[in-house]
């Protein structure tokens, strides 16, 4: 699986390169999201501008990172096509998850809090 | 053809001519001198398409012009069977057709006969949606249908030594050349998972859906035609796809098998039409389908009306959704989940828009019919949905309580859940609690949902309930069906009357006249002559058109009363080789309908009239006078030549259990006189065309709920008191109409005499046979015949489909017909790359 990782200010943005996020990328997909967090990011941003499906192992992964950084860090979402929208909006999880409409606003977000405010997954 | 987007195409036989070569060689690759007829029928069904997809777009722009409300008709089932020959009609192109298929070297009827029926549904309630769908779009009215795309309709049935043997039908082979698939319309679908309650980040309590299964529903339009071909409504059907074509993962691990199925796995859900009666074979996957077609559905409602509105306010303004029976009742459950989960809308505003945008028609009394579902079930495959029916079951409750407080038993029958064990969702309660009105689909059926289905939920909303008795479109079963007495019609009250049948009133007056008497009979006569030639191609029994016509086409079922039927006949053909009593003209007893694959006791009756049939066959004091035909697979287009055949029209059920039937109407629309029961819409048609030209008999509704009650249908009483009842069923438990398979029909005598037979066939034997002897007495009367007949045509006006759907869209989908614009009339209206957004609405559509 290809994620593309870079460094803005204190803030990790993760781009996931691949079309689908789904069970054949799951273990890969979570150990990229893991190995950020051990690394000490506290505040991700995942930028899933390049995916165009979501199936409910690659949402696990996610609400899985956000319970990891629940209380710790902060865990945003921008970049969000219509299917993985629709799979926010069906699970509710856009009521937990802080998405933000694109990367800048993401980061503007970020930075500007201190620790995530998400919801208790 | 500067500015436009694409050429518009011709409607002269020229164009035409041009059009079909053109698809037997780029979309074929077959030259016109060695094109098969198949061929011709595809390259035709083609330019059809073409044609009709222009009109479909341009009915889609004036709509989209209008701002108009949509209607939108859920149901598990379309019967449109074949629809070139239709739509040739609709669009006013058959005889320019026509022409052009003699130059390719052939005909019309013939190409048109190589079209195989789309069979996607059981019988009434299927036929009933597509007459709808015409009715709509002929009508000029934003109505659309909603279903599934069945790989495999309704199962095709072969006649082996009198038994059903069941074939797969695969009707998907025609598709293409019917439908556009709309990949781009394509939904996902959730189902499956489980529920986590949490909070949001603002606190707030948040349940979540997660662990579902995803499944991908791409939808399919097929083009419907209105009257005149200038409004085109679509009809669309989800295919079931997987979500991912395979699990990579799976593959990868070179477990290519197991990746296939999961592939398979996706596609069944729209795999097979359920044969109605069977729905206990398959049960988790029939829940499946029904929800998959009312996600797919709502879906693509939402999505649409997201397209010109960014909130949910005018949702019920502009949209209306009518379930056809209870399959689609999980619509209620479905809109609240997206209105309140993925809208955001809070729940009392979300019910608001809920019940005044969803209507409910129910089709059966049968306790079997009315769908629930284990809780269990549903907990598993929609636990989010189940939440949904808790919180709108509660609420309702609530009311309950308030308007009679303790009155337990009556919170106990009103609910949507029904205590179990096991403990079942109530979808028909569901229905009517969610919906803004709840239609029976004729004046007896409404009557009956009020006082014995829902007399509790009639208390508490009687403005709730309404009746709309259903109808038939009379392109499909006049114009297509029965072209010559269209004609005749039509040369005697003038053209119009196919889209106002109300006008047939007008032919009231050649009742009396004895040259039009005659043509009507020669016209008759000439369809009895076709039908003669299907009969002997099917089942090589050979009729004689000189006799009378005595039809029963319907499903198998025993509260059609098939069985009564044959019973009548063992009557006569008792009478007639015991007695010396001969019929006063000979008859031919035509059958045909489908049982259910898993319903033992319809397919011994199928095997029985087959039985019965042989013995009077094989019996020369019998053979002269009597004949019994079952002609195999019925279907769309079967009843189509069968129809216009019939001298009677068989109409038996047991009073109170027909909701309303349809086949009725288009017998006596096909000048057919009716012997029925006071039973469905046959009351509305002897008030319609005058009990003296019908034949009715039997008790009422009203009678037999007496008798049921009073526990007093005695039916060993009346076989001891009545020689020819006995003798009739004593023939059954001898071998007489089993010699070689003994005992094979013994069972029905403990059956017809158990106290405890619900369709009461011994009751009415006796009054339905001496209504039978009189019809046959006055069939010898030609004249008094042809009269009867004619004033039966002339007097059904009123069950037109177009009427019934205007009274749907008076009183309760507020829609309004958007006519074709004078443009559109003039054919000058034209899509054009400097407007975008007609470009937009074409991709849409």
């Amino acid at each position: 699986m290809r994620i593309h990782s870079k460094q803005e200010q204190d803030v990790m943005i993760l781009t996931p390169m691949e079309k689908n996020i789904d069970a054949s990328i799951q273990d890969e997909f979570k150990a990229a999201l893991v190995e950020a967090i051990d690394e000490g990011h506290k505040k991700i941003i995942l930028d899933l501008s390049h995916v165009k499906f979501l199936d409910s192992s690659g949402l696990g992964v996610m609400v899985a990172m956000v319970k990891k950084l629940s209380g710790s860090g902060a865990l945003a979402f921008c970049g969000i096509q219509e299917q993985v929208g629709q799979v926010f909006s069906l699970t509710r999880l856009d009521r937990v998850f802080n998405i933000y409409p694109n990367k800048n606003v993401a980061l503007d977000a970020l930075v500007a809090k201190g620790p995530a405010t998400e919801g208790a997954v | 053809m500067e500015g436009e987007l694409y050429v518009r195409l011709g409607y002269t036989m020229d164009a035409l001519y041009r059009s079909i070569t053109r698809h037997l060689a780029y979309s074929l690759g077959v030259v016109p001198t060695q094109a098969s007829k198949r061929d011709i029928y595809l390259a035709l069904s083609y330019s059809v398409r073409d044609r009709l997809l222009e009109k479909m777009l341009k009915t889609n722009q004036r709509y989209e012009d209008s701002g108009a409300k949509r209607l939108y008709y859920l149901s598990m089932e379309f019967l449109i069977g074949r629809s070139l020959a239709n739509n040739l009609r609709a669009m006013k192109i058959y005889d320019q057709v026509a022409e052009a298929l003699e130059l390719l070297g052939t005909d019309v009827e013939t190409i048109c006969d190589q079209e195989r029926d789309a069979a996607l549904g059981n019988g009434g309630l299927g036929r009933l949606a597509a007459c709808f769908l015409d009715s709509m779009a002929s009508l000029d009215m934003p109505g659309f249908g909603y279903g599934l795309h069945y790989d495999y309709g309704l199962f095709e049935q072969d006649i082996s030594n009198g038994y059903q043997r069941e074939k797969p039908d695969s009707w998907i082979s025609e598709a293409p050349a019917l439908q556009v698939e709309r990949a781009d319309a394509a939904c996902i679908v959730p189902m499956y998972g489980r529920i986590e309650e949490t909070k949001d980040k603002w606190g707030r309590h948040n349940p979540l859906w997660l662990g579902w299964n995803l499944v991908t529903g791409v939808p399919y339009d097929i083009p419907i035609a209105g009257y005149g071909g200038l409004t085109v409504n679509r009809l669309r059907l989800f295919a079931a796809r997987p979500s991912t074509e395979f699990d990579i993962k799976i593959f990868n691990e070179g477990d290519y098998l197991r990746a296939v199925e999961q592939k398979i796995e996706s596609e069944k859900i729209s795999k097979i039409l359920y044969p109605k009666d069977s729905y206990e074979a398959g049960r988790e996957l029939r829940l499946i389908q029904e929800y998959f077609l009312v996600a797919c559905s709502l879906n693509d409602i939402v999505r649409t009306y997201e397209k010109d509105y960014s909130d949910y306010n005018k949702f019920p303004e502009k949209v209306a959704i009518q379930l056809n029976d209870t399959h689609p009742a999980l619509a209620v459950a479905e809109l609240m989940r997206i209105l309140v989960d993925q809208k955001w809308v809070p729940w009392e505003r979300a019910w608001d828009i809920t019940n005044r945008t969803i209507a409910y028609t129910n089709h059966t009394l049968l306790p079997e019919a009315l769908e629930k579902w284990p809780e269990s079930l549903l907990a598993r495959l929609l636990p989010r949905h189940l939440q949904f029916i808790y919180d709108i079951n509660q609420q309702f409750l609530d009311r309950v309580v308030t308007l009679w407080p303790g009155d337990v038993d009556r919170m106990r029958n009103m609910s949507i859940v029904e205590e179990g064990p096991p403990r079942q969702v109530r979808m028909a309660n569901l229905a009517i609690v969610g919906a803004h009105s709840v239609n029976g689909v004729s004046a007896l059926h409404t009557d009956l949902i009020k006082k014995s289905l829902a007399p509790n939920f009639f208390e508490m909303w009687p403005e709730r309930f309404n009746n709309k008795t259903n109808g038939i479109t009379p392109r499909r079963w006049l114009c297509v069906a029965n072209p010559n007495l269209h004609d005749l019609i039509e040369d005697a009250i003038g053209p119009g009357f196919v889209t106002d049948l109300e006008r047939l009133r007008e032919l009231e007056p050649f009742a009396e006249d004895p040259v039009f008497c005659e043509k009507f009979l020669q016209v008759k006569h000439g369809n009895k002559e076709r039908l003669k030639d299907v009969i002997f191609n099917t089942t090589v029994v050979e009729v004689d058109p000189a006799s009378l016509f005595d039809v029963q086409v319907k499903r198998i079922h025993e509260y059609k009363r098939q069985l009564m039927n044959v019973l009548g006949i063992i009557w006569e053909y008792l009478a007639l080789t015991e007695d010396g009593v001969e019929p006063a003209n000979p008859k031919t007893f035509i059958f045909a309908g489908k049982a259910a694959p898993g319903y033992w006791a319809a397919k011994q009756l199928i095997k029985l009239i087959h039985n019965v049939g042989n013995t009077i066959e094989d019996d020369p004091k019998a053979r002269d006078f009597l004949k019994v035909a079952f002609a195999p697979n019925f279907r769309v287009t079967l009843a189509e030549q069968i129809i216009p055949a019939a001298d009677i029209s068989q109409q038996i059920s047991t009073a109170g259990f027909e909701a309303s039937g349809t086949g009725n109407m288009k017998f006596a629309l096909n000048g057919a006189l009716t012997i029925g029961t006071m039973d469905g819409a046959n009351i509305e048609i002897s008030q319609k065309v005058g009990r003296e030209n019908i034949y009715i008999c039997g008790l009422t509704a009203y009678e037999i709920e007496k008798m049921k009650r009073a526990g007093s249908y005695k039916p060993k009483a009346m076989y001891d008191k009545h020689p020819m009842i006995k003798r009739v069923v004593d023939s059954l438990a001898s071998d007489r109409f089993c010699p070689r398979e003994s005992g094979l029909f013994a069972w029905l005598k403990d059956y017809l005499l158990a106290d405890n037979e619900m369709f009461f066939h011994l009751a009415d034997l006796e009054s339905y046979v001496k209504t039978r002897e009189l019809s046959t007495k006055e069939y010898v009367d030609k004249t008094l015949w042809a009269k009867k007949a004619i004033l039966n045509v002339a007097r059904v006006g009123h069950f037109s489909s177009d009427r019934t759907i205007r009274q749907y869209a008076d009183e309760i989908w507020d829609l309004v017909p958007i006519p074709p614009t004078e443009a559109e009339k003039s054919g000058k209206l034209k899509y054009t790359p400097s407007d975008p957004s007609s470009i937009a609405t074409a991709r849409a559509w």
